[in-house]
């Protein structure tokens, strides 16, 4: 008991309450478990207050975020009405800005917090760097942002 | 309206302006207290990636800390103990044998000397052995004022450990408090610079511990003496880009004159010395550099030059990688004002003319 109470108090829970989460993501859905800590290892945490914005439509892309917790707000300009319109709200475990990783092109879109947000974000020099030294993680990302381009084009398409 | 709006655009820049200046006047006037602070930060951050090595596998970052200094501190102990082992033999062997190598050694100049006047007699009004006995009344001097470094053996890995428990709440903190709207670019840059800036540090410190194995080894088995100090000095002066073959040729050469009186040996020194320099160049760097920036040997002399200019010994050391930093800024800012600031035309995005099926 006395070792499991040290042992606890040597354990961070929240490294472990990450891992789980990770694990739960779309983009690193085929990763195994330890292999999501090299993952873990090159996400950037960042905490942002209600209303404040993420990126601006225009601006150019140079990462994915992932909604750890809080709610983030996309939103467009209406080139007719010159007014901004909100085209989808992200939740956590959901994740936005994926083409930041492909080619550094302007955003399409604005990011705000409708209230205070963690996210974690996956920069397009960290994701090439696990490409080149871990393979096997970088393969099943690529593949699964390939899955999730042509998911998102068939349901453009698809719409009414 | 719109003056309004300048005018809060240029407030919001005065409290960290402010504080900026009040940092660095502080910096200035405190210049010698703040440099162990900053050979701490500079250890904090080659041994960070091992804290977060543990951290990610869920152990608290106190607990790595303590963990990594036991081991250090072991590790050290050991390490010390059987170099003490070794060099023990070879200092008490260095302090029999030392009046006989300083005659010799004396003998040789002076007998260069009387040659090359003989030879060339302007070189008389160069008046050489006074210089070179200039030179040897100040090497205690030189030796004595090293002294105050050794305090810093102490004192960094103090410091160093504190920052290591406490500085990620601090880098957090001020990751929190970055203009909300500029973080994403702000770290960009930062990983950017962190990638080439840790991969060049973490890289030429393997270097060096290979390149000390590797001269310790061979020294052995080429028989030669103080082999332990000579591999020492090998391995930290190849800290310094091509320093380590140089000073183990120089070194090594001079040990293998007074030990053997041949020249033959000396010929397998530089020899082997050439070999480390290449085998260094043509395999160690590629391996372990390859993802670190890249930088032509020009380029590093003129680093190594203006460091000794600008900060002597220490100057030296951290000229390189304030190289770094100052290639990845500068590549960084030629991007930034190609795509943010509009100087090349905007990249047209990829374009596929067949529909999607």
């Amino acid at each position: 008991m006395k070792l499991l109470n040290i042992i606890g108090r040597i354990y961070d829970e929240e490294i472990l309450s990450r891992l789980s989460f990770l694990k739960g993501i779309k983009l690193f859905e085929g990763i195994k478990k330890r292999q999501l800590i090299h993952v873990l290892e090159n996400l950037q945490e960042r905490t942002y207050l209600k209303g404040e914005t993420l990126f601006a439509q225009g601006d150019i892309g140079r990462a994915l975020f992932i909604v750890f917790s809080g709610r983030i707000a996309l939103s467009r300009l209406d080139p007719a009405t010159q007014k901004s319109v909100v085209i989808a709200e992200v939740h956590p475990g959901e994740f936005f800005g994926e083409m930041a990783l492909l080619e550094e092109m302007p955003r399409t879109a604005t990011a705000y917090a409708t209230e205070e947000a963690r996210v974690f974000m996956l920069f397009k020099i960290k994701l090439e760097s696990l490409l080149f030294a871990r393979p096997n993680i970088g393969v099943v990302i690529a593949a699964q942002l390939a899955k999730i381009l042509s998911a998102r084009l068939r349901a453009i398409i698809e719409k009414p | 309206m719109s003056n309004g709006n300048t005018q809060k655009n240029y407030t919001q820049f005065l409290l960290p302006a402010f504080i900026g200046l009040a940092l660095v006047y502080f910096a200035a006037l405190a210049k010698g207290a703040i440099f162990p602070f900053i050979l701490s930060a500079a250890l904090a951050y080659i041994l960070s990636p091992i804290i977060k090595y543990f951290e990610v596998r869920g152990i608290k970052r106190s607990y790595a800390v303590a963990g990594l200094y036991l081991g250090a501190g072991a590790l050290v102990f050991t390490v010390v103990y059987l170099l003490l082992h070794f060099l023990s033999f070879e200092l008490e062997s260095l302090q029999q044998s030392w009046p006989a190598y300083a005659e010799r050694m004396q003998q040789f100049v002076t007998n260069l000397n009387a040659r090359l006047v003989k030879n060339y007699p302007f070189l008389v009004s160069l008046r050489m052995e006074q210089k070179l006995d200039h030179l040897l009344g100040l090497a205690p001097q030189f030796i004595l004022s090293l002294l105050p470094m050794l305090t810093l053996l102490f004192i960094v890995p103090f410091i160093t450990f504190f920052m290591l428990v406490g500085g990620s709440g601090i880098i957090d903190y001020l990751l929190d408090h970055l203009p909300a709207r500029h973080a994403e670019i702000i770290l960009h840059i930062a990983s950017r610079i962190d990638g080439s800036l840790g991969n060049y540090l973490r890289g030429i410190l393997t270097e060096a511990f290979v390149i000390f194995l590797i001269a310790f080894g061979c020294l052995l088995l080429l028989n030669l003496n103080y082999a332990a100090v000579i591999a020492i000095l090998i391995g930290i002066s190849s800290l310094v880009p091509y320093l380590g073959a140089i000073v183990g040729a120089v070194l090594s050469s001079i040990v293998s004159y007074l030990q053997f009186g041949a020249i033959m040996p000396i010929i397998k020194l530089l020899a082997f010395f050439t070999g480390i320099r290449f085998f260094d160049d043509w395999f160690l760097q590629p391996y372990i550099m390859k993802k670190a920036v890249d930088l032509n040997p020009a380029v590093i002399l003129l680093a190594l030059m203006a460091g000794a200019e600008i900060g002597g010994i220490w100057g030296v050391i951290f000229s390189i990688p304030v190289t770094c930093i100052i290639k990845e800024i500068t590549q960084i800012a030629v991007e930034l004002q190609e795509t943010e600031f509009r100087w090349k035309p905007k990249p047209e995005p990829t374009r596929i003319s067949i529909p999607y099926t």
